[in-house]
């Protein structure tokens, strides 16, 4: 239907990348384009400029309040019913797929860490929690962290994954409905002990949550996580 | 959206990462009315919006951590979240859908960091360059963005054949870019 002449396949891929991105790809047609996409990083950044380029047109969207019960709902639905709000959500999340198998094994390893210290206090045990902080897809990070009431400071070892140049991994203590709390930049390849303030000691306890986030060197100058979620764990008793 | 605001909004998305439902609240308080706005426009349905919006915040809850905070407009990724779900129940209706990348979708939404700059020079470009078509033409890319409409639902609302449509979508989707590039 068009005699345009050179530079025809190009322009047809960039046709398509457009119909991509407006939602004019439907079936078939949609499908095979999205596997070209995961294959060819040209027309995957095409798209990416396409997107930003019309996400300009987002404003034109017309705000509407949301009847209250909206929320009410997505509310039930992530955290239950009358579920209390620590255990709710915790043990609801997908992110904690596959953690017992690898809690286990990391139990056993923390003990070995604990007979490798100079003391042995039955009643000190009691006190000591560890949390195997495990990747997020596709980061392949992978830290053990262990808290020690008794020395007040939480022992946290790399056990898989890379520095990232110009970037910090830092660790994050979360508790119930809290804003996560930092507790440093991690070392990779390498153990590290981070004391604790009042604060942390009263806080951190079986299922408490550990994560760790990929932020600018340094770690995130806010106080606040801003780098995506690479590693997370919960604490549970030895 | 002043920066400062889009910063807040870019933590609370952060925070809704680390599990922070307060926050999640929050960002659902500031967000809700704009993402409703989105699955109303697209939707055309009050109910189907609304049960829409409540997916479309189980999936900000469960892929918060896929936010690259500074990558991306937030508020352009969460709409983003919005209207590919929104798209995915308009292509759920029709007679042929396709589903499989829409977790791919959603994944994707934002462009590398080193791609920010050109998404803020661009900002004001598109509107310029919409403004280069004939207006039923720009009308027609307003309307497959903003409504989700098909090429056979433009082909109807602007009288012309399906196949003239597809014509004059591409040709203007190639003079679009072109403009984009200059």
């Amino acid at each position: 239907m068009s005699t345009e002449g050179h530079g025809r396949s190009g322009e047809d891929d960039q046709v398509l990348v457009a119909e991509y991105a407006l939602g004019l790809l439907e079936g078939g047609e949609r499908a095979a384009f999205a596997r070209r996409l995961a294959t060819e990083p040209a027309l995957a950044a095409e798209l990416k400029l396409w997107r930003s380029r019309l996400s300009t047109l987002d404003r034109e969207f017309a705000e509407e309040p949301a009847p209250a019960h909206v929320l009410e709902r997505i509310e039930r639905r992530l955290f239950g019913d009358a579920a209390p709000a620590r255990a709710g959500w915790w043990n609801s999340l997908p992110l904690w797929r596959g953690l017992t198998a690898t809690a286990a094994a990391v139990a056993v390893l923390a003990i070995g860490f604990n007979l490798m210290q100079p003391r042995i206090d039955p009643a000190q045990l009691a006190t000591q929690l560890v949390a195997a902080i495990e990747s997020q897809e596709g980061f392949g990070v992978e830290f053990i962290a262990v808290y020690d009431e008794a020395l007040g400071q939480v022992r946290v070892t790399s056990l898989r994954g890379d520095a990232v140049p110009d970037r910090d991994y830092e660790l994050w203590y979360i508790k119930g409905d809290q804003p996560a709390v930092s507790m440093g930049v991690l070392p990779m390849n390498e153990r590290r002990e981070i004391p604790l303030d009042a604060d942390a000691r009263a806080s951190i306890e079986p299922g408490t949550v550990f994560a760790v986030t990929l932020e600018q060197k340094g770690g995130s100058p806010t106080g606040v996580a801003q780098g995506p979620i690479v590693a997370v764990g919960t604490a549970r008793s030895i | 959206m002043t920066s400062s605001a889009s910063l807040e909004i870019a933590e609370l998305i952060a925070r809704t990462a680390l599990r922070d439902r307060a926050a999640f609240r929050d960002l659902y308080a500031r967000t809700s009315a704009k993402l409703f706005g989105v699955t109303l426009r697209i939707l055309k349905d009050r109910s189907e919006a609304e049960e829409a919006l409540q997916e479309v915040y189980v999936k900000i809850w469960q892929r918060a951590d896929r936010y690259v905070a500074g990558a991306y407009s937030p508020i352009s990724w969460l709409v983003a979240v919005a209207r590919n779900h929104a798209l995915d129940i308009l292509r759920a209706r029709r007679p042929v859908s396709d589903d499989i990348e829409v977790a791919a979708e959603v994944a994707d939404a934002g462009p590398d960091p080193e791609q920010s700059s050109i998404y803020r020079s661009e900002r004001a470009r598109i509107d310029g360059c919409l403004d280069t078509l004939e207006a039923d033409k720009a009308d027609c890319v307003r309307g497959a963005y903003l409504d989700g409409y098909s090429y056979e639902e433009l082909a109807t609302r602007q009288g012309v054949p399906l196949n003239t449509m597809r014509t004059w979508l591409r040709r203007s989707l190639i003079k679009l870019r072109e403009c984009l590039s200059a």
